[in-house]
């Protein structure tokens, strides 16, 4: 008897202790418990990794964030993720976790931010590499023209420079134009054209949590929507009420020889059939008659003929090889090249 | 933008706002083929509509809207009212609480900045500088 009491008594008293001990790690309560939500960015949560969507909240402070954390917000954030069985310090961990995948970004709001804020941690280290990071860095670039203005000759290029290039924080840095991956399919708060101010807003799918079963591509919604629907990821109805109507596929290739070195391009029936009725193009696009229809890259990047949709929710003219993907006979070339026009 | 007070917060943010709609063609982050519907919603005192493409296109073939609802393919170039879709036109021939959820939900639709313009956001000509 005594000995069993005992026995119970020290492993009651082990598994008291054993938090203490054991207490999990940021990243193991991130796993666990976080990532359901701030791996996707489910219900506007700021995602793992994701500058942008953290920026805005580490410029409230580290403490505005662990309160957040620990006790929820109207947002949606459950009080410490729905485990109210968390200590608060494995809490807090998490959220320092998921700071630190975000370093950089957050440093370079709080660059904006100015002395305001202490929370020492992570400050100084490198304020260089933050330079390329967030839009909002482009906030605190107003501040410094001015001063650097001084000598006179630098406010026209700035005053030019400025309004033309507010998304990317250097106007010198490489690949300006180009999004990085941070920037691409955001959550609709943060996509620049809804209004984070509208309930409504918050409650709209993030596009990633949709596409992420998806193929990929290199543009666009970054889907290759037609490889969704030949590996039947998808399967959108092709009538309204019926979902079980298939839709009439016309299996045509049509080959235009193209001038100059490109590829001649060959334009699949099959694949706009799939989303496509023959009344979509036919016959106020493209008159339906070989030979009738001048085509242009110029034309097709106003928004005409193929412009009508790619560029704009097919895949854009940047996928060359998608449309030009025949290669020329070169024994023949001359000829062919000569009549097409 | 010195965060901590309320009213200089406040402030930031709309001069923030304001840099974003002055520089709007560049600055949008806008999910591709993301069209901004605003003929008649900031006139009515509405926000603007935003249509998700790829949302739709999940679940429907482009030509059910393209070519059943009469969607013509050319942003603004159809007029469409709150009274054609509570008749059960455009939007309203699936937003009828039987496809798809009810125009009751205002502001999953109306959710766009104030002051965008009706256009295709995320494409060639929303992406960087240029028409193109």
């Amino acid at each position: 008897m005594k000995i069993s009491n005992r026995i119970s008594v020290i492993v009651a008293g082990l598994v008291l202790a054993l938090p203490v001990f054991a207490q999990q790690s940021g990243k193991d309560v991130y796993t666990k418990v976080c990532s359901t939500c701030h791996a996707t960015g489910l219900a506007g949560a700021p995602r793992l990794g994701n500058g942008g969507d953290w920026a805005p909240r580490a410029a409230r402070g580290v403490a505005s964030l662990y309160q957040s954390a620990l006790t929820g917000t109207p947002k949606g954030m459950p009080a410490k993720g729905g485990h109210m069985t968390l200590p608060d310090a494995e809490v807090k961990a998490a959220v320092d976790y998921m700071l630190g995948s975000v370093k950089d970004a957050v440093k370079a709001a709080k660059a904006e931010a100015e002395p305001k804020k202490e929370e020492a941690k992570k400050e100084e280290p490198k304020k260089a590499e933050a330079r390329k990071e967030e839009p909002k860095k482009v906030e605190a670039k107003p501040a410094p023209a001015p001063v650097a203005a001084a000598p006179a000759a630098a406010p026209a290029p700035v005053a030019s420079v400025a309004p033309t290039e507010v998304s990317a924080g250097d106007i010198n840095s490489f690949n300006r134009l180009l999004k990085p991956a941070s920037k691409r399919n955001l959550p609709p708060p943060e996509d620049g054209i809804h209004d984070p101010a509208n309930d409504g807003t918050h409650a709209l799918q993030p596009p990633l949590t949709a596409f992420g079963a998806l193929p990929k591509s290199n543009a666009g919604n970054r889907v290759n929507w037609v490889e969704a629907i030949g590996q039947k990821k998808i399967n959108p109805r092709y009538d309204r009420n019926d979902p079980k109507a298939e839709p009439i596929v016309m299996d045509l290739n049509i080959v235009r020889e193209v001038k100059g070195s490109m590829p001649d391009v060959v334009y699949p029936h099959k694949q706009h059939t799939e989303w496509l009725d023959c009344s979509n193009c036919h016959p106020a696009i493209f008159v339906p008659q070989k030979g009738a229809n001048a085509i242009s890259m110029a034309s097709i990047l106003l928004g005409e003929k193929c412009g009508v949709c790619h560029g704009k929710v097919a895949f854009p003219v940047s996928e060359c090889r998608n449309c030009h993907s025949k290669k020329k006979d070169i024994a023949k070339a001359p000829a062919p090249a000569a009549a097409a026009k | 933008m010195s965060g901590l007070f309320a009213p200089s917060r406040r402030l930031g943010v709309l001069s923030l706002v304001c840099v974003l709609l002055a520089a709007l063609p560049l600055a949008t982050q806008a999910e591709y083929a993301d069209v901004v519907i605003n003929r008649q919603a900031e006139k009515n005192g509405m926000r603007p509509v935003v249509f998700p493409h790829w949302f739709h296109r999940i679940r429907f073939r482009c030509k059910v809207c393209h070519a059943e609802l009469g969607f013509k393919m050319r942003a603004g170039s159809n007029t469409i009212t709150m009274t054609d879709i509570i008749e059960g036109k455009f939007c309203g021939a699936c937003h009828n609480n039987d496809i798809a959820w009810s125009p009751e939900n205002c502001d999953l639709c109306h959710s766009g900045k104030p002051g965008l313009p009706t256009g295709v956001f995320g494409g060639h000509e929303t992406s960087g500088p240029g028409r193109w």
